[in-house]
C-alpha cells in the first residue's frame, strides 16, 4: 500500500466511525422522541376535566335544614334529593331509565360537589347557582375525542339518549373544560374522573426523605471509612466486591427481603412509606456508595499529602479537605441513586404498596401509593379514563426524575469549577 | 569552609522496603542545622524516600515499612509511639508539584496554624499569615488578594505558596522535594533565592535533579544510588573533587 492510499482508509474510517456514532445518537433521540411523544399526546389531557354547567336550586323543603346552619349539621344533612333535582333539569327525561342515564352523566360525587358548595356559602337556601359539576369518565372521554362514538349501540358504553343529551349541552355551551383539581388532589378511586394522584405524590415524597435520611448517612459513612481508614486487605477487598455486587442485586430480592424481615418478622405496618423507605435505603444504599466512593477517590493525592505535611492528622486531611472536594461528586450521586429509588416499582409491589388506597396518608406509617405502583395499577385498568391517567403520572414521575438529574448536574458543575 | 553547625537530623542504619522491594540501604546521613542540603542522584535511587522519612510520611504509604534510626535533637522519631502530628508540626514539607488547597490564600496560610492552635484571634492569625507570606517572598503578590483561590496563581506563585504554608506552623526543619522541577527557570531563581534566605532559620533537606541547583544552594551533598547513599560531604567537595567514582561519573553527567 501506498502512503496514499494509506492515508485515504485512515481519513475513510474515521468518517465511518463519525457516522456510526451520529447514526447511534440519532435512534437514541428517536427512541426518546416517540417515548415522550405517546406520552404527551396520551397523558397531557388528564390535566383537564370536563364540567356540566348546571343550575342548583337549594329549595329549603329539599334540604331540611336553615340559613346559617352550623358545618357538622350541613355535612350531615342530605344533599341526595336536590342533587337528583337540579341533575334532572339539565335535559327532559321521558321516563326512569332516561333519567337514570341522564344522572349517569354526571360523577357520582355530584352530590358531594353540591354540598361543598354550599358549605363555601351557606346562605344559599332558596336561591339559585350555576355550578360546573363533574362529568362522568365516559362524557369526560367523549368530550375529550377519545370515545368512538360510531360504534353500533350496543357495543358503547354511552346510549343514544346520553349523545343526544351531549350533543345538546354542547350546542347550549353547557360542557365545560377546566384543570383537573381531582388529579393532584385526590387518592385513587374506582371512578376515573375522580382518581387523582394526591395520595402516591405524598407517599412517595416520605418514602424519599426516609430513604434518604437512611441511605445518605449510612452511604457516606461507609465510603469514607472504606476509601480513606479501612486497612487495605482481604475484608476490604472482600467488601468492595459485595457492595458492586449488592449494587447489581435485582431490586425485586430487596422486596422479597423486606417483606420477609420488616413485614413478617418486624411487623411493621404493611403498605406503607415507612417500609417502602427502608427498602428502597436498602436499594439504594450500595448505588450511593459507589459513585461517593468514585468521587473521594478522585480528589488528588497531593491534597491529602499537603494537610499530612502541614501536620493535619488523618481524620482532619479527610474532613477539611477530602470530604469536601468530594462532596459534589458525593450529592451528585445520592441524587441519582435517589432517583433510581423514586422510578423503583417491584419491591414496593412486594410490600404491599400496590394496595387500593383512597385516603391521602398523613403519616409515614399510613397506607399509601407511590407514583410508580399508581402508573402500574392504572395501566391494568380498563376504564379509558385511566389510560391518560397513567400517562398523566408517567408525565410527573418524569419531571421529578429530570428536576432531580438537572440538579445533580447543577450541583457538580457548580461546585467543581469554583477553584479550577 | 569553616566549623559545621551542628548536627540536627541524624540516621542510622536506615532501611525502608516497599513490601518485597528494598528501597534504602543502610543510609547513614547527618544533617546539619540551619543549613541546606542537597540529596542528588539519578531516579528511584531513593533520596525522595529518605526525606519522606524525616516527616514519616511513608506512614501514609501501607506496605512501606521502616528500620532503623533517625534521630531529630537526639530525639528518636522512627518510634510507632511518637505523635507524627507534633512531628509534622516540626517538620515541614514542600512538594514536587505545587499542591495548594482549593481554597484562598488566606485559608491555605492559615489552616496549620488553626489546627495546632497558633493563632488564637483573628489578629494574631493576620499576622502569621502576613509573615509566613513575607518570608515566602510572596506577599508583595498576593496582599491585595488573599480571599482569592490559592490555585489561582501561577505555578511559581503556588509552590511560594507552599512554602509560606510550611512555615506558618513555625517549623525546624523544611524538607522540599524536589520544588522547583514543575517550573520555569524565573520561579526557579525566585525559589533558590528563598531557600537561601530562609536557612538562617530553618534546617533544609532539599531533593534535587539539578546538579547546578544543588551547587547554587546548598552546602552539603549527598549523593544516592540505587537506594544507598554513596558519598556525602560538602558541596564544593562533592562537586569539585568526589573520592567515589560514581560520584564522579554522575556529576560528570555519564549516568543518570
Amino acid at each position: 500500500m501506498t502512503k496514499e492510499e494509506r492515508l485515504k482508509k485512515r481519513h475513510s474510517a474515521e468518517k465511518r466511525f463519525r457516522f456510526y456514532g451520529l447514526a447511534s445518537i440519532f435512534v437514541a433521540l428517536l427512541f426518546v422522541l416517540i417515548l415522550v411523544h405517546n406520552i404527551f399526546s396520551k397523558g397531557s389531557s388528564a390535566f383537564m376535566k370536563t364540567a356540566i354547567n348546571v343550575e342548583v336550586f337549594f329549595d329549603q323543603e329539599l334540604l331540611e335544614i336553615k340559613n346559617g346552619a352550623t358545618e357538622d349539621q350541613i355535612l350531615e344533612a342530605d344533599f341526595y334529593d336536590i342533587t337528583i333535582e337540579s341533575l334532572l333539569k339539565v335535559f327532559p327525561a321521558q321516563d326512569l331509565d332516561q333519567e337514570n342515564q341522564l344522572i349517569d352523566l354526571f360523577t357520582t360525587d355530584a352530590e358531594i360537589e353540591i354540598k361543598r358548595a354550599f358549605l363555601e356559602n351557606n346562605n344559599l337556601i332558596g336561591k339559585k347557582i350555576n355550578l360546573e359539576i363533574t362529568a362522568s369518565d365516559d362524557i369526560d372521554q367523549l368530550h375529550k375525542g377519545n370515545y368512538p362514538r360510531d360504534l353500533p349501540e350496543d357495543r358503547r358504553r354511552i346510549s343514544d339518549f346520553q349523545l343526544i343529551i351531549y350533543d345538546n349541552l354542547v350546542e347550549n355551551k353547557k360542557i365545560i373544560k377546566n384543570f383537573n383539581n381531582y388529579f393532584f388532589k385526590n387518592g385513587d378511586s374506582r371512578d376515573p374522573e375522580l382518581a387523582g394522584i394526591g395520595g402516591a405524590l405524598i407517599g412517595s415524597f416520605y418514602s424519599i426523605i426516609i430513604c434518604l435520611l437512611l441511605a445518605f448517612p449510612v452511604a457516606v459513612l461507609a465510603s469514607i471509612y472504606l476509601e480513606e481508614f479501612a486497612p487495605k486487605n482481604k475484608i476490604t477487598d472482600f467488601i468492595e466486591i459485595n457492595i458492586n455486587n449488592l449494587a447489581a442485586v435485582p431490586s425485586i430480592v430487596y422486596g422479597l427481603l423486606a417483606l420477609q424481615i420488616l413485614l413478617a418478622t418486624i411487623q411493621l405496618p404493611r403498605s406503607t412509606p415507612l417500609v417502602a423507605g427502608i427498602t428502597l435505603a436498602l436499594m439504594t444504599l450500595p448505588r450511593i456508595i459507589i459513585p461517593c466512593r468514585a468521587s473521594l477517590k478522585a480528589v488528588p493525592p497531593s491534597i491529602r499529602e499537603g494537610a499530612l505535611a502541614v501536620g493535619a492528622s488523618k481524620f482532619q486531611s479527610v474532613f477539611h479537605h477530602v470530604v469536601p472536594l468530594a462532596l459534589p461528586g458525593t450529592l451528585s450521586g445520592t441524587i441519582i441513586g435517589l432517583a433510581q429509588a423514586l422510578g423503583e416499582t417491584a419491591p414496593l409491589i412486594l410490600i404491599g404498596m400496590v394496595a387500593f388506597v383512597v385516603d391521602i396518608p398523613s403519616t409515614p406509617i399510613d397506607p399509601s401509593s407511590s407514583l410508580p405502583v399508581q402508573v402500574y395499577l392504572w395501566s391494568e385498568s380498563a376504564e379509558r379514563g385511566f389510560v391518560e391517567k397513567t400517562s398523566a403520572t408517567i408525565m410527573m414521575l418524569l419531571s421529578f426524575l429530570i428536576v432531580m438529574n438537572f440538579l445533580a448536574v447543577y450541583l457538580r458543575q457548580k461546585f467543581e469549577k469554583r477553584w479550577n | 569552609m569553616e566549623l559545621m553547625n551542628n548536627v540536627k537530623i541524624k540516621s542510622k542504619n536506615l532501611n525502608v522496603y516497599y513490601g518485597e522491594k528494598q528501597a534504602l540501604f543502610d543510609v547513614n546521613l547527618d544533617l546539619n542545622e540551619k543549613e541546606v542540603t542537597a540529596l542528588i542522584g539519578p531516579s528511584g535511587c531513593g533520596k525522595s524516600t529518605f526525606i519522606r522519612c524525616i516527616n514519616r510520611m511513608n506512614d501514609v504509604i501501607d506496605i512501606c515499612k521502616v528500620s532503623g534510626n533517625i534521630e531529630i535533637d537526639g530525639v528518636e522519631i522512627n518510634d510507632k509511639n511518637l505523635d507524627v502530628v507534633s512531628l509534622r508540626e516540626r517538620v515541614g514539607m514542600v512538594f514536587q508539584k505545587p499542591n495548594p488547597f482549593p481554597k484562598s490564600i488566606y485559608d491555605n496560610i492559615s489552616y496549620g496554624p488553626k489546627i495546632h492552635g497558633k493563632g488564637e484571634t483573628k489578629s494574631e492569625l493576620d499576622e502569621i499569615v502576613e509573615n509566613s507570606l513575607k518570608k515566602a517572598a510572596l506577599w508583595e503578590e498576593v496582599k491585595d488578594r488573599l480571599d482569592e483561590p490559592g490555585t489561582g496563581l501561577s505555578g511559581g506563585q503556588q509552590q511560594r505558596l507552599c512554602i509560606a504554608r510550611a512555615i506558618s506552623v513555625n517549623p525546624e526543619v523544611i524538607l522540599m522535594d524536589e520544588p522547583c522541577s514543575a517550573l520555569d527557570p524565573i520561579a526557579t531563581a525566585k525559589i533558590e533565592e528563598l531557600i537561601d534566605e530562609l536557612k538562617k532559620t530553618y534546617t533544609i533537606v532539599i531533593v534535587t535533579h539539578s546538579m547546578a541547583q544543588a551547587v547554587r544552594v546548598s552546602q552539603k551533598t549527598g549523593f544516592f544510588h540505587l537506594g544507598k547513599l554513596i558519598e556525602v560531604g560538602k558541596t564544593e567537595k562533592i562537586f569539585k573533587n568526589p573520592d567515589n567514582k560514581m560520584t564522579q561519573d554522575y556529576i560528570t553527567g555519564r549516568f543518570g
